[in-house]
């Protein structure tokens, strides 16, 4: 008498168990098999506001000796940049020629050394680098108080099953 | 009976001669109906054994688009060869709050990449975060809203980099980092691939139900 229910207990449940795993194993499969969205990014949608057509600027009319001066000074520009890059290029070069010297010289130093400074650097990966600031730090400085609050939005991706 | 025998074996006849006669006729010109122009094996139809065969083609010409859906799957393959070592896939991140800024930086380290030869995988952006900042005055008790932040970061994948060569890069990259841009250059990992993708709290829901 107290143990027919037991009885029924120890038979369905585990077979629900499986049958629910199973339910849910297939559902996953399911899910997993769709893509993957990726998170559209705000930077590339340029906001309504700025697309109204009264924001237009009409087209600027020069004078031909504006559009002439403008012109040289594109010109003498372009060949600043020319020459810093020239520069920049000759820099990268003297680099690489050092260093194969330098490796050239330690290999007829010594065969290990040479191996070794092949190999690379397992220290170097996070490399982490600020840019100059345009100013220089102001000593005895108190920072207002004040907290961060991160209000970016979260994108979840809906699973369509539900039909209602 | 016999006579329709006859007439059936009779146009039997006349066909073969007819097919005979066509062969002789071939052999005569001086052509051979099966090996002729195109290579072709076929002896019955002439149009295909002629040097026009195929004179429509187009598709060989036409270049097979890939059509480009969804991420590919992630070969995250960090090649070590031994002495000579090559880095596996590297991240350059970018992150600045003026938007123009880290752009045009990303675009400057891209075009610098394609001048050194290293291969660029692929340079894409990762999702904008909005900062609020609420600061207290000196008197008040209350907070007040200042300003509202954006961060804007670039990613720069790059692979086959030298060990060497390395060095020599990350120095061009320092000396031309602009103001208020922060270079941060770390391997790629699954995380990095992953924090692109929405959240999928469903499946997580049903992950979790499982175990």
């Amino acid at each position: 008498m107290r143990a027919e229910p037991q009885r029924k207990k120890k038979k369905l449940d585990p077979r629900k168990e499986q049958a629910v795993k199973d339910r849910l194993r297939r559902r996953i499969r399911k899910l997993e098999k769709a893509t993957q969205e990726l998170v559209p990014i705000e930077d590339f949608i340029t906001p309504l506001r700025f697309l109204d057509k009264s924001r237009q600027r009409p087209q600027e009319e020069h004078s031909p000796e504006e559009s002439e001066r403008r012109a040289l000074l594109l010109k003498r520009w372009a060949l600043y940049k020319q020459q810093e890059h020239e520069l920049e290029k000759d820099t990268i070069k003297a680099m690489l020629e050092a260093q194969q010297e330098a490796l050239e010289e330690l290999k007829l130093e010594s065969a290990e050394l040479y191996a070794e400074a092949i190999k690379r650097d397992p220290s170097l990966f996070p490399f982490e680098k600020e840019g100059p600031h345009y100013t220089p730090p102001i000593s005895n400085y108190q920072a207002p108080e004040g907290k961060y609050n991160d209000i970016t939005k979260v994108y979840t991706q809906i699973e369509f099953k539900k039909y209602n | 009976m016999s006579g329709t025998l006859g007439k059936v074996l009779g146009l039997w006849n006349d066909t073969l001669c007819k097919q005979a006669f066509s062969l002789l006729r071939f052999r005569v010109l001086g052509e051979n109906p099966i090996y002729s122009a195109g290579g072709v094996l076929r002896s019955s139809r002439h149009y295909k054994t002629k040097p026009t065969h195929g004179i429509g083609r187009y598709k060989h010409l036409v270049k097979v688009l890939e059509p480009k859906k969804k991420r590919a799957k992630v070969q995250v393959r960090a090649i070590n060869l031994g002495t000579d070592y090559e880095y596996g896939i590297l991240n350059i991140h970018m992150t600045a709050y003026d938007m123009t800024l880290a752009e045009s930086y990303a675009q400057y380290v891209h075009r610098l990449c394609n001048k050194l030869s290293i291969k660029v995988e692929e340079s894409y952006a990762m999702p904008t975060k909005t900062m609020e900042v609420l600061r207290l005055p000196d008197q008040g008790s209350k907070m007040t809203l200042d300003s509202v932040l954006t961060t804007h970061e670039r990613v720069v994948q790059i692979s086959g980099l030298s060990a060497t060569f390395a060095e020599i890069f990350l120095e061009i990259l320092q000396s031309n980092l602009p103001e208020g841009v922060s270079l941060s250059v770390r391997e790629h990992t699954e995380e990095d691939f992953k924090g692109r993708f929405k959240a999928r709290p469903e499946l997580e829901e049903l992950l979790a139900k499982l175990n």
